[in-house]
Parts: structure tokens; C-alpha cells; sequence
């Protein structure tokens, strides 16, 4: 018969030590880690793009509308859509989509969640 | 007092909405249910309208956990539409990376099996472990979950030597974790009594009921589609089938725990051994698949996983089929939750069985029909999904 | 008499006993998520010590549905029925004095009577919920009352019969007699066999399977919600003051500890929360250190294994003492 409670040194010892949890959101917000290149949120270079639009045809969740403006064609990135798959980030030729660290994307108005 | 009792679609049990009904004398099950399709989410038509690369995101969120395994049999079947092969040191990053997600898989089965068991405080032991292997996931990959690191072609990124520091140091501490973890699994005799001796399937029963992946190997049937259908390197990659003979929960704990200690050696390989090179053939985003069909295999976390897809020549699949674990694996939850004689099955024991097949409902539910005009319902067998799909690619023919 | 009525009401009475009893649920979860290596409670409050004052609360202000088919009689009446008999059994523990507010010969046998009578609400609540979990559950804690109530009762007489008294005054006075306390020496084993009994009385882990989360959704109290909860969650609070005192009155000498005199009150109280405190510790390990049985594992393992140690303790108390 084994004896019951091989378990207990180990919960013993755990109550000594530091904590698992980080305490985000409330405090110890800084003690998120995030790695470089961590998939978040789109941020867009309107100087190097050339209006291409395979970004808006790769997109896996439509996520990417092509408008006109003076200079040509350009996009709209809808955040509310993106999947942060960084597929539009490999396709431009110009490297003019980055993905930031930003990872909380949430938003009272549908316009803060739309990058142009 | 015999009555029916019903185990879900909402039960804290279940990750996922599943239709268990059971019928019970007391505290004895009698016969048993199910229904999956609640949660079908109409996957197979969203291929059919995208095209092959967008295809993989959509494929890769099949499931939650297994989207690693999606992902990397969505790439194997659409390479092999193309007829080109990964370079080797993709297929080792592959490996990489799929052997980690199937590490965060089994972890997190443990800890959720124990949970249902009672037992929160390895439930949370587990989970910390857990988030040592997602934080790799997310320095070599960029995501935590959702990783979409294989394409068509090869995987996007390379890996660091930061990152592959990191990744072994953090391959030390897991190994040891499990070691403990075994000796307070063999030692404590509640976990003992509840899992040894539970739903028991025997070797043949679990053949004929179609079992795959873990489930099949605590059976102690050396099965493993690495071994018998080697797909990204794993011929050249060592590594050893865990099995176990005792046909019951308590197998396939131990089964489940033996493969993690199987990958972190296999990632120890790999790394050691990482062939130099391209990680990526140069396939443009949009292009048309030449006509054909094609079938790939892959070990998932939970089992064997077949994609099976048929071009026409466009830059969209014509149909894609998925066969997932789970779908092969609930058929041994009805045999096993009926009492037969002298083996027994209580009410306490649904969560042990269901839990032992590592339940992913959210990849199983494609099969019902649902006849709108007519107001019917239909469920389709495996059998009618093999003739379905078989008449459909002689009708294209 | 006016000075009894504010002892029964008040100190060491009901707010007070209510008030001790939100705390202990406290150190309960706080010790449990410690062991977790989680943080617990941290929100409400200094150190999260509001947290099930909160909770009590939010249920009280829930809308109060009651099925259809339910007995309305009993759906009333358990939820009221629990946690005042637990309350006044707790009315029995020496706090603030060697005996408590009421206390009379015998009265250590009406603590265990109300014990068993809480289980029988337990059932019948289950039962009156006209729901298959409920009625599951309620079947499971009928079952499980047979398995540890004897070696309970066992455990306790056993102290009884080693101090000559079966009134809790007495069992104080005969530990303030003889010096040391009585978990020094043979009753040892009868503390761990009432620290075993208490979890399957109190429905915790190992034990907690009338109301297994995982497996029939909350067992006996799945119908209850607002109000009714509330009270059920508050009579299981007054539980764990009942047992922890217990135990802490019956093995550990309960309020004894040097004095100062014109202290007493106070330096009573102090030890004897000090002393319940370390019994609800080690029920609080227990918890957290086990899987959850089935109920058939479980009626096997009390009697085997709970049973056998109860009868030669409590023969072997007689012998020697």
C-alpha cells in the first residue's frame, strides 16, 4: 500500500515560493514579456508604399480595403478583422507593413481599431 | 432509479460543446449517446472559396491546439499538388516546432485530466509548465497559440541562436519537471484508483472501432504515422513509439507523458543536427495548383489526421476533406461508457474516458446535414463520408 | 440576562461566529492558491480578506429563481434550515470562556447530532430540486454519511471517555487537569481520523463528490441560485468553523494557554482562533494534496481503512485510561 501524500512536500515547498501569476492588467503591467518579433498589431509606412494591393488580395480575413487618395492607391487596414498572420507583412515589395507589439486591441469606437 | 442523464452540450467537463446522454441505473451507465455536431463551422466550404495561402490560415484554426498538425498537413497536401518537396532544413524546424506544440498539447491534457479528476493542484503545476513552452513557441514563432510558421514551401522564419539557447535550457527544466511528475503519478494512490482500471479497450475492440493516436498506444498497438508514413525528416530523426499494455486511463497518462519525454529528445536532435540552408522555396502567393488530388498524413497531437484535397486546375481547391482524431475516437467512448458484466462503469468515470481520448470537438464536427427545404436531418456515418467524398471526386473526373 | 442575550447575539455569538466564518473562507482559498503557487484573493479589500464578503453579497443580490416543479416547501426551507443549525452548533464551542454560550452535559453527543441532521438537509435539498444532478448528488451524500459518520463519532468519543465527560466544558477542564493537551499521546491517531472524517463531512476534496463540479455540475445545490445559495455557501462556512473548532476544542485544549488574569476573554479567544486556524491549515493541505474518489472507492476506504482505527482506539482509550 503506498502511503498517501508523496504530493505534499512539493505543495509545501510551492507556498514558499514567489508566485506563478504576473499581475497584469492592474499592476505589474511591465512584467509582460513580449519577444521580438511578437505578431501584434499593423502598423503601416504610407511614404514607402507603392500601391501594389497584394496586400489586399493575400489577406486571409479581407481584413484590407484599398482606397484612392492623391498620391494613388493605398490601404486600410481594419483591425477589427486582422488575424495577425503577417502575411501581407512577407508580400509587400517594399516592406512598407510592419507588425508592432501592440496586443491590446480593443476598442470603444470601430474607427480606433482602423489603421490608415 | 433509472434514468437518462445528459453530459453536456454545456458541462464543465467539456472544453467544447459535446451531446453525451447516458442512461443510468443508479450509478451504473447502461447505454450511451452522442451527438458532435455542435460545433460545425462550415470549414470545408470556407476552402473551397480561398485560395491556397489564404486557405492555410483558415486550415490552421481548425483547432485550437492541434494547429501545428493543421497546419503542417495543409502544407504537405498542397506541396504535394505542386509536386515540390520542403528543403531539409525546413523539415527540421518543422519537427521543431510541431514536437513543441505537441508537448503544450499533452501538458495541457494532464493538467485538464487531473482537473476533471479532482486534483487542481497538479491541474495548476501542469499549467505552469505549460507556459514555459508557450513562451518558446512565442520566441521562435511570434504567436503562442496560433503559429502559423509553416507555409507552402517550407516555414517563415529561422531560428536564432538566442531563441535556440533559450529553447534548451527550457528543455532542461521540462525534462525534469516530468520525471517528478511520473513518481507522483506511480505514488498517489487516489489518482491510482481512479484511473487504473477504467475504461478498459482491448487491442482488437480498439482496431475495429477505427482508434487512432495515443489512445490506440495505450492499448499497446505500435501505431504511429511518424513511423509508418515518415513525413518531415522523421526517418532520419530517432526517436521511440511509446506504448503501454494496460488498456485503461492509467495508460494512456503514462502513454501521453512518455511522448513528451520523446520530443524533448527529439528536439535535442534536431537542434543538433539542423541542416544548413534555405528554410524556404521561393512559391509566388497566388498561383494554380495543377490538376489532381492528393492525400496527406500527419501524427497530430491526438491522433492520425488526413487532409485530403482535389484541384481543377484553379487557384482554389475544388474540395477539401479533413479526418480528424477525434472523430475516429469517439466511437470508442460509446464502447467503452457501456457496462458490460462484470466491468463496471459509474457515472464519477465519464470524465476519466472522455478525457482519455483527449476530446477536440472543435475538429470533429463536420457531419451533419442539416436539409433546410425539407426540415431533416440527416448524420452521415463514417462509411457514408467515404462514399460521399469518393462519388463527388468521380464526378469531377 | 441582558448580558447573556449580547453574548448569544453578538460576542462570542452570531456576528461574531459569521464574522470569523467569512474569514476563515479566506484562509481557505488564500492557503489553497498559495499552494497552487497562484495568488488568490487579492482584489477586495486589504489582501483580498473582503473577497467572500463580496461574494455572499453579490449572490444575496441575484434574481431568485425557483423551478417549477420543484417542492417548494423544501427548496424554502433547507436553505434557511442549514446554516442556522450549523450556527447553533457552533454556539456550543468554548471561545471566549472554558465553555461556550450554551453548554450543558452532553452536549458534545448534540454537536454530532446536528452534524448528521445537516447532511439530511443536504439531502433533502437535493432531492426537492426535482433535477437528476440534484437528485445524484443528494443519493451520493446520503451514501457517503454512512461511510465516515461512525468513524467520526468514534473519534470524538474516544476523547470523551479518555476525559470522563461528554460535555465540551468537561473535555476543556480535563485537558486544563491533566497539563497537556489530548493530541498528545493515543489520540493522535483519533485527530487523524477526524481530520479524514471532516473532509467527507464538509464535502471537500478528497471527498467533495455529492458536489462534483466536473462531473454532475454542482450535485445537490445546482437549482439554488440568489438568495439560496448564498446561504448554503455561507451554512458551508459555518462548517468549517464548526469542525475546525471542534477539532481545535477536542485535541488541541481549545481556549487554554498561559493567562493573564482580567485578560481572559480576550487571551481565550486569541488562542482558541490561533488553534482552530492550524486545523483549518491542515484540512486545507488535505485538500490540496489529493484526486477526488468515487463514491463507491470511498465507502470502501472508510471502512476499511477509517473504520478499524476508530474501534481500537476508541477500546484501547477505555482499557488504558
Amino acid at each position: 500500500m503506498r502511503l498517501p501524500g508523496y504530493f505534499i512536500v512539493e505543495a509545501l515547498r510551492n507556498l514558499f515560493k514567489k508566485r506563478a501569476t504576473i499581475l497584469y492588467p492592474y499592476r505589474e503591467t511591465e512584467k509582460v514579456h513580449l519577444p521580438e518579433g511578437f505578431r501584434g498589431r499593423i502598423e503601416f509606412n504610407r511614404e514607402k508604399c507603392i500601391g501594389g494591393q497584394l496586400c489586399s488580395r493575400v489577406c486571409p480575413a479581407k481584413a484590407i480595403e484599398v482606397i484612392e487618395d492623391e498620391r494613388g492607391k493605398r490601404p486600410v487596414f481594419l483591425i477589427y478583422r486582422c488575424i495577425y498572420c503577417g502575411q501581407c507583412v512577407e508580400v509587400c515589395p517594399t516592406k512598407a507593413i510592419t507588425l508592432s507589439k501592440e496586443f491590446e486591441n480593443i476598442a470603444l469606437r470601430k474607427e480606433d481599431l482602423v489603421v490608415r | 432509479m433509472s434514468f437518462e442523464v445528459p453530459i453536456g452540450p454545456q458541462h464543465p467537463i467539456h472544453v467544447e460543446p459535446l451531446m453525451l446522454r447516458l442512461k443510468v441505473d443508479g450509478e451504473l451507465i447502461v447505454d450511451v449517446d452522442v451527438d458532435v455536431s455542435y460545433l460545425h463551422r462550415g470549414i470545408e466550404k470556407g476552402l473551397e472559396v480561398r485560395t491556397y495561402l489564404q486557405g492555410l490560415y483558415l486550415a490552421e484554426r481548425i483547432c485550437g491546439i492541434c494547429n501545428c498538425a493543421h497546419s503542417l498537413c495543409y502544407c504537405l497536401n498542397v506541396e504535394q499538388l505542386l509536386g515540390k518537396e520542403a528543403p531539409p532544413r525546413a523539415k527540421y524546424l518543422r519537427v521543431i516546432v510541431e514536437e513543441l506544440s505537441r508537448m503544450h498539447s499533452h501538458l495541457l491534457w494532464l493538467g485538464h485530466y487531473f482537473h476533471t479528476l479532482g486534483f487542481e493542484t497538479l491541474f495548476m503545476y501542469f499549467w505552469r509548465d505549460r507556459e514555459r513552452v508557450m513562451d518558446m513557441l512565442e520566441l521562435i514563432t511570434g504567436n503562442r497559440v496560433t503559429t502559423a510558421y509553416n507555409t507552402i514551401g517550407g516555414v517563415r522564419r529561422d531560428i536564432t541562436p538566442e531563441a535556440e539557447s533559450k529553447l534548451r535550457k527550457a528543455l532542461d527544466y521540462l525534462e525534469e519537471r516530468m520525471r517528478y511528475y511520473d513518481k507522483v503519478i506511480d505514488s498517489e494512490p487516489t489518482i491510482l484508483a481512479r484511473t487504473q482500471g477504467v475504461g478498459l479497450l482491448k487491442p482488437e475492440d480498439a482496431i475495429k472501432l477505427g482508434t487512432v493516436g495515443p489512445h490506440l498506444r495505450a492499448s499497446g498497438v505500435k501505431h504511429d504515422v511518424r513511423l509508418d508514413d515518415p513525413y518531415s525528416g522523421h526517418d532520419e530523426i530517432p526517436f521511440n513509439v511509446v506504448t503501454w499494455d494496460t488498456c485503461d486511463c492509467y495508460g494512456r497518462v503514462k502513454v501521453r507523458m512518455g511522448e513528451v519525454r520523446e520530443c524533448i529528445s527529439m528536439i535535442r536532435y534536431a537542434l543538433d543536427h539542423l541542416p544548413s540552408g534555405d528554410y524556404r522555396l521561393k512559391i509566388p502567393p497566388f498561383f494554380k495548383a495543377p490538376e489532381g488530388e492528393s492525400l496527406s498524413r500527419v501524427e497530430a497531437p491526438r491522433g492520425e489526421l488526413v487532409h485530403y484535397s482535389i484541384s481543377n486546375g484553379g487557384t482554389n481547391p475544388y474540395r477539401y476533406k479533413v479526418r480528424t482524431p477525434t472523430l475516429a475516437n469517439i466511437l470508442s467512448v460509446t464502447y467503452m461508457l457501456k457496462s458490460r458484466g462484470d466491468y463496471e462503469v459509474y457515472i464519477a468515470d465519464v470524465p476519466p474516458i472522455l478525457g482519455g481520448i483527449d476530446p477536440c470537438i472543435c475538429c470533429t464536427a463536420r457531419v451533419v446535414i442539416t436539409d433546410e427545404a425539407r426540415k431533416k436531418r440527416r448524420i452521415l456515418t463514417l462509411s457514408d463520408l467515404e462514399r460521399y467524398s469518393q462519388e463527388k471526386g468521380a464526378r469531377r473526373r | 440576562m441582558i448580558e447573556k442575550i449580547l453574548e448569544a447575539l453578538i460576542f462570542p455569538g452570531a456576528i461574531f461566529i459569521l464574522a470569523i466564518s467569512l474569514f476563515y473562507e479566506w484562509f481557505d482559498r488564500k492557503l489553497y492558491a498559495r499552494l497552487q503557487n497562484r495568488v488568490g484573493p487579492h482584489l477586495a479589500g486589504p489582501f483580498g480578506l473582503l473577497q467572500p464578503f463580496a461574494d455572499l453579497v453579490k449572490l444575496l443580490s441575484k434574481e431568485d429563481i425557483v423551478p417549477r416543479a420543484a417542492d417548494g416547501f423544501l427548496f424554502t426551507l433547507t436553505p434557511i434550515l442549514a446554516p442556522t443549525i450549523i450556527l447553533f452548533a457552533c454556539m456550543f464551542l468554548p471561545i471566549s470562556g472554558l465553555s461556550g454560550v450554551i453548554s450543558f452535559r452532553g452536549d458534545l453527543i448534540a454537536v454530532m447530532a446536528i452534524l448528521s441532521i445537516y447532511t439530511i438537509m443536504v439531502y433533502l435539498a437535493g432531492e426537492g430540486s426535482n433535477n437528476r444532478f440534484a437528485s445524484i448528488g443528494a443519493t451520493r451524500a446520503a451514501l457517503q454519511l454512512i461511510g465516515y459518520e461512525i468513524p467520526l463519532t468514534l473519534a470524538l468519543l474516544s476523547v470523551a471517555v479518555a476525559a470522563g465527560s461528554l460535555s465540551l466544558h468537561g473535555i476543556v477542564e480535563a485537558q486544563l487537569r491533566r497539563g497537556f493537551w489530548f493530541i498528545a499521546g493515543l489520540q493522535l491517531i483519533g485527530f487523524a481520523i477526524f481530520v479524514v472524517a471532516s473532509q467527507a463531512e464538509m464535502e471537500r476534496i478528497p471527498f467533495d463528490i455529492p458536489e462534483a463540479e466536473q462531473e454532475i455540475v454542482a450535485g445537490w445545490e445546482v437549482e439554488y441560485g440568489g438568495r439560496r445559495l448564498a446561504l448554503f455557501r455561507l451554512s458551508k462556512d459555518l462548517e468549517l468553523v464548526l469542525l475546525s473548532g471542534l477539532g481545535a476544542t477536542v485535541f488541541l485544549g481549545g481556549p487554554l494557554g498561559p493567562v493573564i488574569p482580567g485578560l481572559e476573554p480576550l487571551l481565550y479567544t486569541i488562542y482558541f482562533l490561533v488553534k482552530s486556524i492550524i486545523v483549518l491549515a491542515v484540512f486545507t493541505i488535505v485538500r490540496a494534496i489529493f484526486a477526488r474518489l468515487r463514491i463507491d472507492q470511498m465507502l470502501s476506504f472508510s471502512w476499511r481503512w477509517l473504520m478499524p482505527p476508530a474501534m481500537i482506539l476508541i477500546i484501547l482509550t477505555e482499557v488504558i485510561a
